[in-house]
């Protein structure tokens, strides 16, 4: 587990850190964060030194409704 | 989007440009249909005359057709004498290596084909759109400019961004609320080659998005096989909503991305220069 997936997770946020260099992309089978948890998510990013950070919209493989 | 209120500044500036136009006598306009490079065509077309003023556009596969078609279309609204060249600096192996200082490789093929074009029309001096703001950003594409003579009178009359919004928009210029639009090269992180392809991908992803409704700042960045979507930050949480990720997602799927990704923090000018470490965050 990354250092931001884990400070993700205790903010709540539960979710896989691919990480390329400054950028972390934010890997969910859930629903997308909300505004707020949007925001932490930058805030805790930034912190661990990234300066973006991004959300996977429907990643392949991720779990469909249902299944 | 608001413009700013034209002040007395302003309007000095203004009266500035036109002076300084006047004392060049005619120019040829380094011009791409943007903000900034219009309304100068446009100053320049009634304060010279249209015998004294030539706008050159440069065509080529990292500029969007849509971009190319709109410039085309504005110059002829505005009366502003227009000639379309094709540039080639995608086949400049040193552009298309894409390194931090592409803009340098990419402007000097530009200028080089503009300076003889203005000679041979007899026109004293080159322009092109550089205003205020820009000046303090990270422009290696200047030092290209500025080798080759080119002028920027926007920048030294003191014109920023937002009066040149205010003033578009009192002279009813359609581009006044347009979006900044850089090459599409840009969406490219650097060090990865620019190739027609790639800027191919990214043009037809934006376009798609732009069909689904999405207006203002706008960027598809190429990440390989993942696009990472730059939104105005107003606009994110609606986009993170389950039916409008999916359509988000198809639409850049369509553009030949496996992955689709939603930049959390929104559009940023100059975001890879960021990313690279180019610029501080």
């Amino acid at each position: 587990m990354t250092p931001l997936e884990s400070r993700l997770r205790d903010a709540g946020i539960a979710c896989r850190v691919e990480v390329r260099e400054r950028l972390a992309i934010l890997v969910s089978d859930g629903a997308g964060p909300t505004h707020d948890e949007r925001l932490r998510a930058i805030q805790l990013a930034r912190a661990e030194g990234f300066s973006h950070v991004c959300l996977e919209l429907e990643p392949l493989g991720a779990a469909l409704p249902g299944d | 989007m608001n413009p700013v209120a034209i002040d007395a500044s302003t309007r000095h500036k203004e009266a500035a440009l036109a002076t300084w136009l006047r004392e060049r006598g005619s120019v040829l306009v380094g011009y791409s249909g943007g903000v900034d490079s219009t309304y100068l065509a446009v100053v320049a077309r009634e304060v010279l005359g249209r015998d004294n003023v030539l706008a050159v556009l440069g065509r080529s596969a990292s500029v969007p057709a849509e971009q190319s078609q709109n410039a085309i279309v504005v110059a002829e609204r505005h009366d502003v004498p227009l000639r379309i060249v094709g540039t080639g600096e995608v086949e400049d192996p040193r552009y298309a290596a894409n390194p931090v200082n592409r803009c340098y490789f990419c402007k000097s093929v530009l200028w080089t084909e503009l300076t003889p074009i203005a000679r041979d029309h007899g026109i004293a001096v080159v322009v092109d759109g550089t205003n205020a703001d820009d000046v303090s950003e990270y422009r290696p594409g200047a030092k290209a400019a500025r080798e080759q003579g080119v002028e920027s009178p926007l920048a030294d009359v003191g014109l920023t961004k937002a009066e040149i919004r205010a003033l578009s928009r009192e002279r009813d210029l359609a581009t006044w609320s347009q979006p900044s639009a850089p090459c599409l090269a840009s969406r490219i992180p650097y060090g990865t080659a620019v190739t027609v392809e790639r800027l191919g991908q990214v043009e037809r992803a934006e376009a798609a998005l732009r069909a689904l409704g999405i207006e203002g700042d706008l960027r598809v960045r190429h990440h390989g096989e993942m696009a990472r979507v730059e939104l105005e930050a107003a606009l994110i949480d609606s986009w993170l909503e389950p039916a409008n990720a999916q359509r988000l997602t198809q639409a850049v799927r369509s553009a030949g991305y496996k992955r689709v990704a939603l930049d959390l923090r929104g559009f940023r000018s100059g975001s890879l220069n960021v990313l690279e470490g180019v610029v501080a965050a």
